[in-house]
């Protein structure tokens, strides 16, 4: 009787699993879905981008609500593993979102994104900036962060306009990303009329790159633009000056962290600038709403925080828009907006969801510190 | 001649067979995609069961095998328009040469050593996986087209179900059958003793490689449902975590035995999620499941037949109850 009575049991168990797992929110609110990890290695973003979520809604239901309806969170937990997030993603559609916000891996997002689209549920992705994502072309998708061709763009307006450079060089460090962006940034520079003196690869371990930068000083660039991290970066930067190559160093996202200044020194470091995302800590409009957010939560927002706030804050943006909390009039809202001011700048968004003006930002080395470029 | 309780058991595997059926019928868009989650995870752990349970072969590194199908069909039907029913047929055999090429100068080791190899290998294929740009580096490749017959296409969750349903039907026939070969007593006399089995003619190597090889032929077929199922797919999915899950999931159930197995790739999947409500804490609590598990039915929570004679059976085997398991 043994195996008898234990597939009873399985029947019985998974037939009480499927049973508590149906039902669903109520007429008076609007129920919008939290995609992001909180658990694994990137468990920290998660909550910093849940916070940040979280704390957009409480002011929305302390001031009435959006339509006259309170807004419901539904946090699900994608572990940034593709797997669990399509489990996650499928979960919130089950639950009848009206729409999701986070996304912080973009491997985990990728996957996640298909289910929403053929589910017709409009996402706002917070954090996660992979080109990959726009180029599947759903409607529905839209990316608050800038991907690596906006950054860049925003590198090669900087070295072109502001400093007005003519030759440019260009090092990256031979991972993917760096020489991803390298490339966009060669084509973008190209195509602006300027003029790549130098495209070189260095080994980033290193710790003498003496020889790459004696051509970098042959060349007389304008500005030199390293798409890699902060290590070799920072020595990167000390031997630069110490060779006294002509024009200004830039460094991209990868290389902006305090270490970078300290192993460059501070003196060598002095009036290097860089392209980043829109951290809070950079951002002097965002300085009171940072302290808002470490009395609410006892800590300081994260990288994404920010983002998350004002990607809940256009949810919101658009469910008044819409006037409705339809998932097809939502997705019709957010495509439409205009000038919607959030830290990083006025958003809108291109037909294929990414936003048409890059949020990256300018910082620059003052100091000893990094602090926004006006 | 047969008792009325082996018609009772073949009634509840029929019934069982139906709730299958009918899962994505009376259930929402979220248990659909988990019950194809458990769905693969058994096609994976039946693969794996090969490896570990018949065998013997402690494998570390057997999601390498679900990676090489998983990424055969990612860039097949991406970048060379090929058929999915192609892809999962190449999937099938890279996933087998692979898994005798490594199986060659390993499985003649004493298996430690073997598990060492192997938990090296699944790294090796996860960081080519991660640094090559014909899989797309660390984010992957996107878009992978779903199966279709003619004009019909297995577009929503539900057919896709069907699709692994069926898959592991054949699976388990397959497998069920090679184990009560005498492929399969060979498989199992190595297990117990390499030694006696070589000296009663047995070649210890050849039924290792095979049972190697079929091994990871099932692996490739998961991996190629996985990336159709995902369209989507990224290295993340391919590290030792979910090596470890589909072993957990053929010792939790209890090794060697097919139900046991297909029981613990169910739990493995349904536990953490049925958990969700308790957020944070689930991988916790999974945890101390699994612990408590070991400690009370260290044979897994359904082993096959030979270890609960032996073990905590007081129950005296009858006639028509002895055939069913493998």
């Amino acid at each position: 009787m043994k195996a008898h009575s234990k597939i009873a049991s399985i029947l019985l168990v998974l037939s009480f699993l499927f049973l508590t797992a149906c039902g669903s929110g109520n007429g008076n609110e609007i129920v919008i879905g939290v995609i992001s990890p909180t658990t694994g290695q990137s468990a920290k973003m998660g909550q910093d981008m849940n916070n940040a979520i979280q704390m957009a809604v409480d002011e929305i239901n302390g001031k009435g609500g959006v339509n006259n309806k309170k807004i419901r969170l539904v946090f699900a937990d994608d572990a940034c593993d593709p797997q669990a997030s399509t489990t996650a993603a499928n979960k919130l559609v089950s639950e009848n979102v009206s729409a999701v916000i986070g996304g912080y891996c973009s491997s985990a997002v990728l996957p996640a994104s298909g289910v929403f689209n053929s589910a017709g549920i409009p996402m706002v992705v917070t954090a996660a900036n992979s080109e990959k994502i726009p180029e599947n072309n759903y409607k529905n998708i839209f990316l608050l962060n800038s991907t690596a061709s906006a950054q860049a763009q925003t590198a090669t307006n900087y070295m072109i306009s502001n400093l007005k450079g003519k030759k440019i060089a260009i090092l990256n460090d031979n991972t993917a990303y760096s020489v991803d962006l390298a490339e966009r940034t060669r084509d973008a520079i190209q195509k602006a009329g300027g003029q790549v003196v130098l495209y070189e690869s260095v080994d980033p371990n290193a710790s003498d790159f003496n020889s790459v930068l004696t051509k970098v000083k042959s060349k007389t660039p304008d500005a030199t633009y390293w798409t890699g991290y902060y290590a070799a970066g920072g020595l990167l930067i000390k031997q630069f000056k110490q060779q006294g190559v002509s024009g200004s160093f830039g460094v991209a996202d990868g290389s902006v962290d305090q270490t970078l200044i300290k192993i460059a020194g501070e003196n060598n470091a002095e009036g290097v600038f860089a392209t980043m995302s829109p951290l809070p800590q950079f951002i002097p409009g965002a300085k009171n709403w940072s302290k808002d957010y470490e009395t609410k939560f006892k800590q300081a927002p994260g990288p994404y925080s920010a983002l998350s706030y004002d990607g809940m804050r256009l949810i919101i943006h658009a469910l008044e828009q819409a006037k409705s909390d339809d998932p097809n009039a939502i997705t019709g809202a957010i495509a439409k907006t205009k000038g919607f001011a959030t830290f990083a700048g006025p958003v809108e968004f291109k037909a294929n969801g990414t936003l048409t003006k890059s949020n990256f930002i300018m910082i620059g080395v003052k100091n000893g510190q990094f602090e926004m470029v006006k | 001649m047969n008792t009325p309780f082996l018609k009772n058991k073949s009634f509840l595997y029929i019934l069982l067979f139906i709730v299958m059926i009918a899962i994505p019928l009376i259930t929402n868009r979220y248990w659909t995609d988990v019950a194809s989650t458990a769905m693969f995870y058994i096609l994976l752990a039946l693969g794996l069961n090969i490896i570990v349970g018949y065998a013997g072969l402690l494998d570390l590194g057997y999601s390498a095998f679900f990676a090489v199908g998983s990424y055969t069909t990612g860039i097949l039907t991406t970048q060379f328009g090929v058929s999915f029913w192609i892809s999962i047929f190449l999937g099938a055999i890279f996933a087998t040469v692979l898994g005798v090429l490594i199986g060659i100068p390993t499985l003649r080791l004493r298996s430690d050593y073997l598990a060492i190899v192997t938990l090296g290998f699944g790294e090796i294929i996860r960081l080519i996986a991660n640094n090559s740009k014909f899989t797309g580096g660390a984010s992957g490749i996107y878009g992978i087209p779903k199966p279709k017959i003619g004009s019909f296409v297995f577009q929503s969750n539900v057919l896709l179900y069907y699709l692994m349903f069926i898959f592991v039907l054949l699976a388990i026939f397959v497998i069920w059958r090679l184990g009560n070969s005498r492929v399969g007593r060979a498989w199992k006399y190595i297990r117990e003793d390499e030694d006696a089995a070589e000296a009663m003619g047995v070649n210890g190597l050849y039924y290792k490689l095979l049972a190697y090889g079929l091994g990871a032929m099932f692996g490739g077929l998961a991996g190629s449902l996985f990336a159709v199922k995902m369209s989507a797919i990224a290295p993340e999915s391919f590290g030792f975590m979910q090596s470890a899950m589909i072993l957990l999931a053929v010792v939790l159930g209890g090794i060697g035995r097919i139900s046991g197995v297909i029981l613990g790739a169910v739990l493995v999947i349904l536990l953490p999620e049925a958990m969700r409500s308790f957020s944070d804490w689930r991988i916790f609590l999974f945890g101390v499941l699994l612990v408590l598990t070991m400690i009370f039915r260290p044979n897994g929570l359904w082993p096959s037949k030979k270890e609960t004679e032996e073990m905590d059976d007081p129950e005296p085997l009858k006639g028509g109850s002895k055939s069913v398991v493998s």
